[in-house]
C-alpha cells in the first residue's frame, strides 16, 4: 500500500491477503494525554434522555404544585383536593414506621442513587476513538458500524460464509462460518485481515482480535 | 458544544440524585429510628394536627408553596432547554467591525462546500456537516461514511489535509475543532470495482 496522501488512482484496492504493511506502530497523536483524555470524552455518552426525563417530571411536579397552592391560596380548589386537610388519610394512618412510608421512602432514594450514578459513572462511549493525524479533530467509529465493517471485511476471504464481530472495549470477537472442509489456514486469513482493519484505524485502546471458525457442513 | 451539554445533564442529575438520596435517607433514619434524640420517635404520626392546620391559619404558606413551585419548575425547564440545545450555527460574521454595517455568510454554504468536496473524493460515499458553538469559533462535526475496501489511514489523511485546511482558509481561522464520525458502508464496486 502506498502513503501517498492523494485519494485517486488505483492505490486505493487494498491488497487483502497480502502482508501487513508497514505501518508505525502508534499514532503520535496517541502519546500525548491531551489527545486520549478529549478523544474519550467527546463519544462518552451525554446522559441527555435521563437528563430530559428527570427534567421533565421536575418540571410538570413543580407546574402542578404550582397551580394547586395559587388554587389554595385563594381558597377555592381547581380540582378536588380537599386542601383544607389535604394529608387525607396520611394524618390519622400513616406513622414514620409504617410499611408505606419505608416503601417510599426506599424507592426515592434508589431513585437517587440512581440518578448519581448516571451522573458519575463515564458509561461505554458510543463510538470508539481512533487515532488522527491532526491535533484538533476528534475521530470516532460508531461501535455498530466497526463491528458490521469488520465482519462485510472478513466475509470476503474466500471460503468464509457468514462472519459476526462482537467488539468489546479491549477485544475483538469474531465467529466465522465456512463450508470448506479444509480449513486450513482460514482462521489466521480471518485474523489478518480484521487486524489489519484495526491497525490502520488505530483506536484509542489497543484491541485484541479473536476469532472463531465453524465449519457447517452442506 | 455537545461536551457543554454533557456536563450540565451530568451535573444536575448528581445534584438532583443527592437531594432525593439524602432526603429518603432522613426519612428512612426516623423510619428505622436511627437517631430518637434528634430526629424525633418513629412511632409519631407523619403529620401531626397542628401541620395539618397550620396552612389555614397563615396565609402566607400557600402562596410561598406556589412561589418555591414555580422557581422548580423554571429552572426545570431552562434544564430541558440548556440540555436539548444543539447550539448550532446558522451564519457567520465575515467582518469582526459592526460599525459599518454587517456581512454574514450562512453557515449551510460552508457545510455544503465541505460536504460537496468530500463527497467528490472517490473513497467517500456520503458525508454531513454542521457547524456548533459560538459563530466567532465554530467547531466542526463531521459525519463521513467511506466506502468499506477503502483505506481508512487514506480516507483520514485526505479529510485532514485536503477538506479541513480548505475550510480553515475559507473561514480564516487558524484551528477549528472537529469531531468526526467515520462510518463504513459496503462498497458497492463504484469507483473501486
Amino acid at each position: 500500500m502506498s502513503d501517498t496522501p492523494g485519494h485517486r488512482g488505483p492505490t486505493l484496492v487494498i491488497p487483502q491477503r497480502a502482508g501487513p504493511p508497514p505501518r508505525q506502530a502508534r499514532a503520535d497523536a496517541w502519546s500525548q494525554p491531551g489527545a486520549r483524555r478529549s478523544a474519550r470524552r467527546v463519544f462518552r455518552p451525554r446522559r441527555t434522555i435521563p437528563g430530559v426525563l428527570v427534567a421533565a417530571v421536575l418540571a410538570a411536579a413543580g407546574i402542578l404544585g404550582c397551580i394547586w397552592a395559587a388554587s389554595a391560596a385563594l381558597s377555592h380548589a381547581l380540582w378536588k383536593v380537599p386542601h383544607g386537610d389535604f394529608a387525607g388519610p396520611l394524618q390519622t394512618t400513616a406513622h414514620w414506621s409504617g410499611t408505606a412510608t419505608l416503601a417510599v421512602a426506599s424507592a426515592v432514594a434508589f431513585v437517587g442513587f440512581l440518578l448519581i450514578l448516571i451522573g458519575v459513572l463515564p458509561g461505554r462511549t458510543r463510538a470508539i476513538p481512533v487515532a488522527s493525524g491532526d491535533g484538533s479533530v476528534v475521530i470516532g467509529v460508531p461501535r455498530r458500524n466497526l463491528r458490521r465493517s469488520l465482519s462485510w471485511l472478513a466475509e470476503e476471504v474466500p471460503g468464509i460464509d457468514k462472519v459476526k464481530v462482537r467488539a468489546g472495549r479491549r477485544s475483538v470477537r469474531v465467529r466465522a462460518t465456512t463450508r470448506l472442509r479444509d480449513t486450513t489456514g482460514l482462521r489466521e486469513q480471518v485474523q489478518a485481515v480484521v487486524k489489519q482493519r484495526l491497525a490502520a484505524l488505530d483506536p484509542l485502546w489497543p484491541t485484541q482480535v479473536k476469532v472463531k471458525l465453524r465449519r457447517k457442513k452442506g | 458544544m455537545t461536551r457543554h451539554t454533557a456536563h450540565i445533564s451530568r451535573t444536575w442529575l448528581v445534584i438532583i440524585g443527592l437531594i432525593l438520596l439524602l432526603g429518603a435517607g432522613t426519612v428512612l433514619a426516623r423510619a428505622l429510628g436511627a437517631s430518637t434524640s434528634v430526629l424525633g420517635s418513629s412511632s409519631a404520626p407523619l403529620l401531626t394536627h397542628t401541620q395539618v392546620a397550620y396552612p389555614t391559619q397563615h396565609s402566607w404558606v400557600w402562596p410561598v408553596v406556589a412561589a418555591v413551585c414555580a422557581v422548580i419548575a423554571a429552572l426545570a425547564l431552562w434544564w430541558m432547554a440548556a440540555q436539548t440545545s444543539t447550539k448550532t450555527v446558522r451564519s457567520l460574521p465575515l467582518e469582526p467591525d459592526h460599525r459599518h454595517g454587517r456581512t454574514v455568510l450562512p453557515a449551510a454554504t460552508v457545510t455544503n462546500a465541505v460536504t460537496d468536496e468530500l463527497e467528490s473524493y472517490p473513497t467517500i460515499r456520503s458525508a454531513g456537516a454542521v457547524l456548533r458553538g459560538s459563530s466567532t469559533r465554530p467547531g466542526l462535526q463531521l459525519v463521513v461514511t467511506a466506502e468499506n475496501r477503502a483505506d481508512p489511514v487514506i480516507v483520514r489523511r485526505s479529510i485532514e489535509t485536503e477538506a479541513l485546511p480548505h475550510l480553515r482558509t475559507a473561514l480564516e481561522l487558524d484551528t477549528i475543532p472537529t469531531v468526526m464520525r467515520m462510518q463504513f458502508s459496503r462498497a458497492f464496486d463504484r469507483h473501486l470495482a
